[in-house]
C-alpha cells in the first residue's frame, strides 16, 4: 500500500491546485475524484487500531 | 549459642541444630575479619552520599566489581567529600555489617588521585574520538518520519521500558509495527547484546528505532556509554531514539542519537503521530476537498453564463451592424436610381427588345417603342 505520508502529501497538493487554479470542471471534478479517493484510503489505514507487536529472537535473522 | 560443628549436616537439617542468621553473620564477620587484614583499595567512588550525622556512605567500583563503603565523622572530619567519578585509593577494614548481611569496607583513610576516575577518563577519551570522527556534528541529526510503519525497540524484553514504549505506542499511533528486538541492557554481556541487537535491526524495514531502558543508577547504563554501542547507534540507516533514562547523566549513546528522549514513553511519543490528530487532519482535508470542488464548479458555471451573455452580445451588435449597413445600401442604392432622374423630367426610349434607344438612326419613321416615364410606361410611334 502506498505510505500514508505520501497519501497526504499528494491530498494536499489535490486540494491547493483546486483551491487556486482556475481548472476546467472535468480537470476539477478528476482531481476531487482522485482527492477523495485517497482520503478513503488514508482513513482506512487509519481505521487499524490493533498494534501488532513483533519480537525478534536471538537466532531468527542473525544468518539472513 | 556458641557456633555448632559447621560441617554437620544432620544437626543443622535439624530445627534444634539450625543457625540463626545473627549466627551465621557474626560467624561470616569474625572469618572476613580474621582472613582480610586492613589494606589500601583502589578504585572509583559511586552512589556517595554523606549523611547529617556525618557518616559517608558510597561504593568503589572497578570494571569488575564493586564494594560497599563506610567512611564514619571521626575519619572524614577534615576531608572535602568526594564525588562520584573520583578515583582513589582508600586504606580500609574489611568486615561484615551484621544488621544488613553487606560486606563492606570501614574506610579510615581516602585518597584521591586524577582528575575523574577511570569511568569518566574512558568515558571522555571515547568522546573525544567520537567527535574527531564528525559523529557528534548536529548536522548528522536526522528528523523523525512523519508516519512510521515499523519502529524498532532495542531494550530488556521484560523491563517496564518496553511495557512503556508498547503503552504509548499502541494508544498513539498502533497503525505502526512494532519490532522487539530484546538485548540485556546491564551486565557484563550488554555491550556486546546490544551491538549484536542493533546489527540485526540493520537490515530490517524499519523506518525509526528506540534504544533503552528505564533508568538506573550510572553504573547500571554502562552500556550505553560503550564506544562500541555508540558507534553502532550513529551507523545505523534510521533515526535513532535514545532513551537511557537518566536525567543527569548523559551517555554516549545519547550523544549520537538523533534525539535524546527523557523516558521511554517520551521516546515512543517522539516516535509517533497521534492517530487522532492526522483523522482530525483528513476531516479538514476533506472539508477542504468538497469546499474546492463547490468554488471550481460555482467558476465554471459563472463561467459558462459569462460566456453565454457575451455570446449574446456578439450576436446582438453583429445584427446592429447590418442592419445599419443595410440602410447605408439602400439609400446609396436610392440615390443612383434611374428613378430618380425620371422624376426630374427625363424619360427613357426602349424599343421592342428592350433596348434603350440612344441614337436617331434607332428610330426610323413608323418604329413603335416605349417611352418610361416616372409613374409609368407609354406606347409610342415615331412620325
Amino acid at each position: 500500500m502506498p505510505g500514508l505520508n505520501e497519501q497526504l502529501e499528494r491530498l494536499e497538493a489535490i486540494v491547493r491546485r483546486l483551491e487556486s487554479e482556475d481548472l476546467s470542471l472535468d480537470d476539477a471534478l478528476k482531481l476531487f475524484e482522485e482527492g477523495v479517493e485517497r482520503l478513503r484510503t488514508a482513513r482506512e489505514q487509519l481505521a487499524q487500531t490493533e498494534l501488532k507487536v513483533r519480537k525478534v529472537l536471538e537466532l531468527e535473522g542473525s544468518d539472513q | 549459642m556458641g557456633p555448632p560443628q559447621p560441617l554437620d549436616l544432620f544437626a543443622a537439617a535439624s530445627a534444634e541444630g539450625a543457625w540463626t542468621v545473627g549466627e551465621v553473620t557474626r560467624r561470616a564477620r569474625a572469618v572476613v575479619e580474621a582472613g582480610l587484614p586492613p589494606l589500601w583499595v583502589r578504585g572509583e567512588i559511586a552512589n556517595f552520599k554523606a549523611w547529617r550525622s556525618g557518616h559517608w556512605y558510597f561504593s568503589l567500583r572497578d570494571t569488575t566489581a564493586q564494594l560497599r563503603c563506610v567512611m564514619f565523622a571521626k575519619q572524614n572530619f577534615r576531608l572535602p567529600a568526594p564525588s562520584d567519578g573520583m578515583q582513589v585509593f582508600v586504606f580500609a577494614r574489611p568486615s561484615l555489617y551484621e544488621e544488613k548481611g553487606e560486606f563492606q569496607l570501614t574506610v579510615m583513610e581516602l585518597l584521591s588521585t586524577e582528575q575523574g576516575g577511570l569511568w569518566k577518563l574512558a568515558f571522555e577519551k571515547a568522546k573525544a574520538a567520537l567527535t574527531k570522527d564528525g559523529l557528534l556534528d548536529p548536522a548528522r541529526k536526522r528528523r523523525m518520519p512523519a508516519f512510521p510503519r515499523r519502529i524498532a525497540v532495542v531494550t530488556s524484553p521484560d523491563g517496564a521500558a518496553l511495557r512503556d514504549i508498547q503503552a504509548v505506542v499502541a494508544r498513539r499511533w498502533p497503525l505502526a509495527e512494532l519490532v522487539v528486538v530484546p538485548a540485556q541492557v546491564q551486565g557484563a554481556k550488554a555491550e556486546q547484546s546490544v551491538c549484536s541487537a542493533l546489527h540485526r535491526i540493520r537490515r530490517l524495514p524499519v523506518d525509526v528505532l528506540i534504544v533503552g531502558r528505564g533508568g538506573g543508577s550510572i553504573e547500571d547504563l554502562w552500556a550505553f556509554n560503550s564506544e562500541k554501542v555508540a558507534r553502532a547507534v550513529a551507523a545505523m540507516p534510521m533515526p535513532v531514539i535514545s532513551a537511557v533514562g537518566h536525567e543527569t547523566d548523559v551517555t554516549l549513546c545519547d550523544l549520537v542519537a538523533d534525539l535524546r528522549a527523557a523516558t521511554p514513553s517520551a521516546a515512543a511519543a517522539a516516535a509517533t503521530p497521534d492517530r487522532a490528530e492526522v483523522l482530525a487532519h483528513c476531516g479538514v482535508v476533506g472539508q477542504r476537498l468538497a469546499r474546492a470542488l463547490r468554488t471550481a464548479s460555482r467558476h465554471a458555471v459563472e463561467r459558462l453564463d459569462r460566456t453565454g451573455d457575451r455570446l449574446a452580445r456578439c450576436m446582438e451588435s453583429r445584427l446592429e451592424q447590418t442592419r445599419a449597413r443595410l440602410t447605408a445600401h439602400s439609400a446609396h442604392l436610392e440615390a443612383l436610381s434611374p428613378l430618380r432622374v425620371l422624376a426630374r423630367g427625363y424619360a427613357v426610349a426602349r424599343d421592342a427588345d428592350g433596348h434603350v434607344v440612344k441614337r436617331v438612326a434607332q428610330l426610323p419613321a413608323g418604329t413603335e417603342f416605349r417611352l418610361r416615364v416616372t409613374d409609368g410606361e407609354v406606347h409610342a410611334r415615331v412620325e
